[in-house]
């Protein structure tokens, strides 16, 4: 399992669902319903303000776990996106070797 | 459908919930919920806010708890929230109280403090769940709804995924909890999958509670309103957890748990029921299910709590047979007879017009038991032999003038009924009284004696963060040194957390501290995370005056924890009494009541009978050579009859050496008395008055000096307003005055005057009554001019002006210990020494003893006591006889209290082996005891003709103890030892020279905290002399407006409120001499910068300002630390000689920086 960080670029649903992403030049297509969560951060390490007001973002990052190919044929491949949630941006942070069971 | 929060805890859930009740509630209602829930933990401490709130938003109150479960080996297992059920008559509120109180039932009274933590089993939840037994047994459902959450033991056993076990406790729950009373609590917070508070853990709740076909509700367990607070419950649960952030093995999965807006608890919902299979419809249930639950659990605050419903004791309870009103008219015709004997005409009509509209009021709102109730408490303290005072609004009343709850007479001081009551008013009135402090812990005991312990409970208090306890903990979950935290915290004063960036900019004294912030970027965050701890409650602790009283239903109405003092306590603050309808009674603890009474004791000690009273007292005589009538046959003075008219004591406070007198001896007090110089009792009820935040920030004290010394003519606004404002020169500065302009001006009567009172300032109601005002008054006939006038001073001065009933009852103790300075000082003064009740240090009243002349007698082995007593010196050497007082052998530092009481025992001693033999000290106290001359005395006496000095003694003390007889040759009881004297002193081999002065005070300070032989600032003198300081009692006769340098020891810091925002900084240091106080404005801050709160030894320059005929303060320029030498504006520093490293290393208590202005009420 690889561990980086990296930006992507997400394309979502209405709802806010990741539907594809862009990544290294190639446009990988979401399978299967992803599997989103709440992850916390050590931001009294990582950051140098905590000001009140400052929103969300500061405590907890949200994760989207999906399944990805490039096209019909291609292999499936897990990938876990961090969406940031004061920037709007999105990361790519880990990618599975193999494909795991998506189940919360 | 909206959707209605269950689980939330408020910040009254002290280390765990960060936000307001009104904040959720405002929240839950704009997001259209009609009902929201506050279930804080271990107790009801937000819940009466939440009502109110509730009331307020017009939505329906939840009320609950999130308690402890204890298992079979009293252990936690996990915590659960009861909430209860609503319109049932209480029921369910009442079994709440109950259940909680169970909780709380021998736990610790405080944190640090030892004892069980709070917490139920579930057969107790289940006893009270059920409802009373009759109830029960007659088949009503329960009362009280379990929700069993992800941090109860089954929620517990499924974030583990132990099912079988989650199975079987559920199953327990079941099989012991009362049918219908017990639900599953699914909780998502979107945690990391499978993990806690996850979407798996919320599908295995739902699912158990399938299985078991146990009901299932959705909740968020919310912390705090929103997002952005997420980072401030961390900061919580750390503090709680006394552990830095980074150490804590179990935060919070994420920052989810807020009080999430119905349509997102929809969508989790739904969220959860897919994952378990059970689709729309299984979301749709358990949405449904929370809504069933929370419609049982609405609150009718009025029928199921007794909002707003007065409670007052059983008449029976109180004694009283008949009808209430029948009684009080009664004791109030007895009272007649004794406070206004032989009274007729006129004086007799008006005082029979004033009873009969007091009674009118009383009889109409039905407080006639309240009355009584407070009279019966007032009675128990009298009977107890304790000083008691009313103070407060209370002393604008008749009736409890008559029922002597209070001892001043309204009518003599124009004090208005309508201060303290009116018909309009349905809430209970406050009545406070002082009793001696060292008396209040058995005052309590005997009012709980007296009503049954079902009936009282002390009322308790929050307390909050405040800049140096948020810093400091902020400092913890940081994870910072302690070290750092502590020099940090040193320098924050009295500024709310809130503002901390705000004053890193604006204060001189953080000017350091901002400058390291710009270097380490670590104190950025500490200064963040600081103000989000702002205010938030830390614990809970015993009010220290508050005593509520109640009828039966006490207990069922607050649920009650144990105190530090061991007598029950309610969890309801100051602010839940009125809405709950408690009776509160504030029994104050005054240490100046304990010094006075101490004094009194010491003047029947000291003297033999009246006639020596009365001579040492300077008291006057009546023709037959007769003490006055205030002195009992026994020399015992009855402070209360002292006629208010006493000269000396009048010159006394002119003299502005008030230290020691209650509330004129700060320094602005002094300067206050000094300009002012009061002449008779009512100027004195008139200065405390203007010695307020209002009347000195809005310069009304400069008009009224003016006028009152004639150099400025009086001037009324309007002819009308003169008999109004008479007695204080044309300026307005009584509440009583207010309402009496109200009333010449409208017509509106007294009562109504007072609503108008309350009514200023306040922003939306204010305009209104502007308009009733302006309307009437013109009307009237009164000219715009002057209506415009009128209406300014009312606008003004309403708002913040004083009570005159508070000045008045006051008055009465400030009067009465400058009475006591003044004839009897040596017995006040051991009096305050040893209640020490001022705002000073000891060791400044210690000094001012020797200002006035009175020895001070060092400690002495035989001759000390374990208090302060006053001793009698023989004439000498055609010196008259003359009183002193003794130290106490209690101010020593590390003298035990057994220690203590067996000195005391076995006094007198008659060798240092007796000393050992009987009273058992330790060798650090023999040497603290020898080090501070306390064997002297008996060195000379009995030591070899007194030759070895007291560092010869001390030197032989530190020599290793001889070893213990063998215990067959320790004398038996009884046996008699041979008079063979002190041996050990005797055989003292003379080589060391007598300790210096400078040794003999280091020493004192070390360890009595006060300079006894001589002052500390003596041995600066070289210093003092090369730097051209001027002493203390030199200003006066100084020009003002000189240049001039002073230093001393820092005795008082204050920083009242100003004219015009800015702050001011007082510091008032004593060089022995006497106290200068110095005012340092905005620019002498700026110079001072860091000295200025933290140095205890100032250097300070400035010009001298004359503030009155007595007094002379100094207007800072700079200042500098006395005891960094290499600082100081010397002409040649290098060849000064400095002690400064040779100093006394000064620790004084924290008290003396933390003096407040404050005079509550």
């Amino acid at each position: 399992m690889g561990v980086f960080s990296e930006t992507v670029e997400v394309v979502c649903s209405p709802a806010g669902q990741p539907i594809r992403l862009r990544w290294q030049n190639r446009t990988w297509h979401i399978a299967a319903e992803p599997v989103r969560w709440y992850e916390r951060r050590k931001w009294w390490a990582e950051e140098l303000r905590a000001e009140r007001g400052r929103g969300a973002g500061l405590v907890d990052h949200e994760i989207w776990r999906v399944q990805a190919r490039l096209n019909s044929r291609s292999e499936l491949r897990t990938l876990d996106l961090s969406h940031q949630a004061d920037t709007g941006r999105w990361r790519l942070i880990r990618v599975h070797e193999a494909l795991q069971r998506l189940s919360a | 459908m909206s959707f209605t929060h269950l689980h939330v805890s408020s910040a009254f859930s002290a280390h765990y919930g960060v936000s307001w009740p009104d904040e959720l509630v405002a929240a839950a209602a704009a997001d259209g919920a009609d009902a929201l829930a506050c279930t804080d933990r271990d107790g009801l401490y937000g819940t009466v806010k939440h009502v109110k709130a509730c009331l307020a938003a017009g939505i329906d109150p939840i009320v609950g708890v999130d308690l402890v479960i204890r298992g079979s080996q009293g252990r936690s297992t996990g915590r659960v929230v009861v909430l209860a059920h609503g319109h049932n008559n209480g029921r369910g509120y009442h079994a709440l109280c109950r259940l909680i109180s169970d909780a709380h039932e021998g736990t610790a009274s405080g944190r640090g403090v030892k004892g069980r933590e709070p917490g139920v089993d579930i057969a107790q939840i289940a006893h009270r769940a059920a409802g009373s037994p009759e109830s029960a047994e007659a088949g009503f459902p329960a009362v009280l709804t379990v929700l069993l959450g992800p941090y109860s033991d089954v929620g517990q056993a499924l974030r583990h995924r132990r099912y079988s076990e989650a199975r079987r406790l559920a199953g327990r729950w079941r099989s012991i909890m009362p049918a219908g009373s017990l639900v599953l609590e699914v909780v998502n917070h979107l945690g990391p999958p499978g993990g806690n508070l996850s979407t798996a853990h919320a599908v295995r709740m739902l699912k158990l509670a399938a299985d078991l076909k146990l009901p299932a509700v959705l909740t968020n367990a919310a912390r705090y309103r929103q997002v952005d607070d997420a980072a401030t419950a961390d900061v919580l649960d750390s503090v709680r957890a006394l552990t830095a952030l980074a150490k804590l093995p179990d935060l919070q999965p994420n920052g989810q748990g807020w009080l999430k807006s119905s349509a997102q608890m929809q969508v989790l919902a739904h969220e959860i029921a897919q994952e378990a299979g059970a689709g729309r419809a299984g979301a749709g249930e358990l949405l449904a299910m929370t809504e069933t639950v929370a419609d049982r659990c609405r609150m009718d605050p009025y029928q199921d709590m007794g909002y707003k419903n007065p409670v007052v004791p059983e008449a029976s309870v109180i004694g009283i047979g008949q009808d209430p009103v029948t009684e009080l008219i009664q004791r109030c015709e007895a009272g007649i007879g004794a406070r206004f004997r032989g009274i007729s005409g006129k004086a007799e009509h008006e005082l029979r017009d004033r009873l009969a509209h007091e009674l009118g009021i009383i009889t109409r709102l039905g407080f006639a038991s309240y009355f009584l109730t407070v009279a019966e408490v007032s009675k128990i303290i009298t009977d107890m032999g304790v000083r008691a005072s009313a103070r407060g609004s209370g002393a604008s009343s008749l009736v409890n003038y008559l029922l002597f709850i209070s001892h001043v007479n309204p009518l003599a001081h124009g004090l208005i009924f309508e201060r303290f009551l009116s018909r309009d008013r349905s809430t209970l009135p406050d009545i406070d009284i002082d009793v001696e402090s060292a008396e209040r812990h058995n005052v309590y005991r005997r009012i709980f004696a007296r009503f049954g312990d079902r009936r009282v409970t002390l009322m308790s208090m929050q307390n909050g963060y405040r800049a140096r306890g948020a810093v400091r903990d902020a400092g913890l979950a940081l994870g910072m040194e302690e070290e750092d935290i502590s020099g940090i915290a040193k320098q924050l004063w009295r500024f709310s957390a809130r503002k901390f960036r705000e004053a890193m900019e604006e204060k001189p004294e953080l000017r350091d501290f901002s400058a390291q912030v710009e270097q380490n970027k670590q104190l950025d965050l500490l200064v963040d995370v600081t103000e989000r701890l702002d205010r938030l409650p830390r614990h809970i602790s015993m009010h220290p005056c508050g005593v509520i009283l109640g009828d039966e239903t006490l207990l069922d109405r607050t649920p009650v924890q144990p105190s530090g003092l061991g007598l029950p306590m309610s969890q309801f603050d100051k602010h839940d009494m009125d809405p709950m309808g408690m009776l509160k009674l504030d029994v104050l603890g005054v240490r100046m009541q304990s010094s006075m009474a101490y004094a009194v004791n010491e003047v029947i000690r000291i003297h033999s009978g009246k006639a020596a009273v009365t001579a040492a007292g300077n008291h006057p005589v009546d023709a037959g050579g007769n003490g006055p009538g205030y002195i009992a046959e026994d020399g015992r003075i009855d402070l209360e009859a002292v006629p208010l008219d006493d000269e000396e004591t009048f010159e006394l406070i002119r003299s502005t050496h008030t230290l020691g007198c209650f509330q004129i001896e700060s320094p602005g007090q002094r300067e206050l008395v000094g300009k002012m110089a009061p002449r008779n009792f009512n100027d004195l009820i008139i200065d405390i008055s203007l010695f307020r935040p209002g009347p000195m920030k809005s310069d009304m004290v400069r008009p009224f000096l003016e006028q009152r010394h004639g150099w400025a003519p009086e001037n009324y606004p309007h002819p009308d307003l003169e008999t109004v404002l008479k007695e204080t020169h044309g300026v307005t500065v009584f509440h009583e005055q207010v309402l009496r302009t109200f009333d010449v001006f409208t017509g509106c009567g007294l009562a109504r005057a007072d609503e108008f009172r309350r009514l200023l300032g306040d922003e939306a109601a204010e305009p209104t009554v502007e308009e009733y005002f302006r309307r009437q008054a013109m009307d009237r006939g009164y000219s715009v001019d002057t209506i415009d006038k009128i209406w300014d001073t009312l606008k003004a001065f309403g708002s913040f002006g004083f009570c005159k009933a508070h000045g008045a009852a006051f008055a009465v103790p400030t009067y009465q210990s400058a009475w006591l300075k003044a004839h009897h000082p040596e017995a006040f003064l051991a009096g305050l020494w040893e209640h020490d009740p001022g705002m000073y240090p000891r060791r400044l009243l210690v000094a001012e003893a020797r200002r006035m002349g009175i020895p001070i007698l060092p400690l002495d082995i035989n001759r000390s006591a374990d208090m302060y007593r006053v001793e009698r010196i023989p004439a000498d050497k055609g010196e008259p006889e003359k009183l002193g007082i003794r130290l106490s052998l209690a101010g020593i530092y590390g003298l035990s209290a057994a220690e203590l009481k067996r000195i005391v025992a076995g006094q007198p001693y008659d060798s240092l082996a007796d000393l050992r033999a009987r009273a058992k000290v330790s060798r650090p106290t023999l040497q603290r005891l020898a080090k501070l001359g306390a064997f002297d005395e008996l060195n000379q006496l009995v030591g070899r003709k007194g030759t070895a000095t007291r560092a010869d003694l001390v030197h032989h003390l530190d020599k290793p103890p001889v070893r213990p007889v063998p215990r067959r040759y320790e004398p038996i009881d009884g046996q008699l030892s041979f008079p063979l004297g002190d041996l050990e002193l005797s055989n003292l081999k003379t080589c060391l020279p007598e300790p210096t002065m400078l040794e003999k005070v280091r020493t004192e300070l070390d360890l009595l905290a006060v300079d006894v032989s001589a002052h500390l600032m003596d041995s600066y003198a070289p210093l003092l002399k090369e730097l051209n300081v001027t002493a203390a009692k030199d200003l006066l006769s100084l020009r003002n407006g000189t240049e001039v340098l002073v230093a001393g020891i820092r005795v008082a810091t204050q920083t009242p409120p100003m004219r015009g925002g800015r702050r001011v900084v007082f510091i008032s240091v004593d060089d022995g001499t006497g106290c200068v106080d110095c005012t340092f404005f905005h620019e002498a801050q700026d110079k001072a910068g860091p000295l200025l709160f933290g140095t205890r030894l100032l250097l300070i320059q400035g010009l001298t300002r004359r503030t009155g005929p007595r007094g002379m303060s100094l207007q800072a320029t700079n200042a500098w630390d006395l005891s960094h030498p290499e600082t100081l504006p010397l002409a040649h520093p290098a060849e000064t000689p400095v002690p400064a490293r040779e100093q006394p290393h000064l620790q004084l208590p924290d008290r003396a920086m933390l003096v407040g202005l404050n005079i509550s009420g």
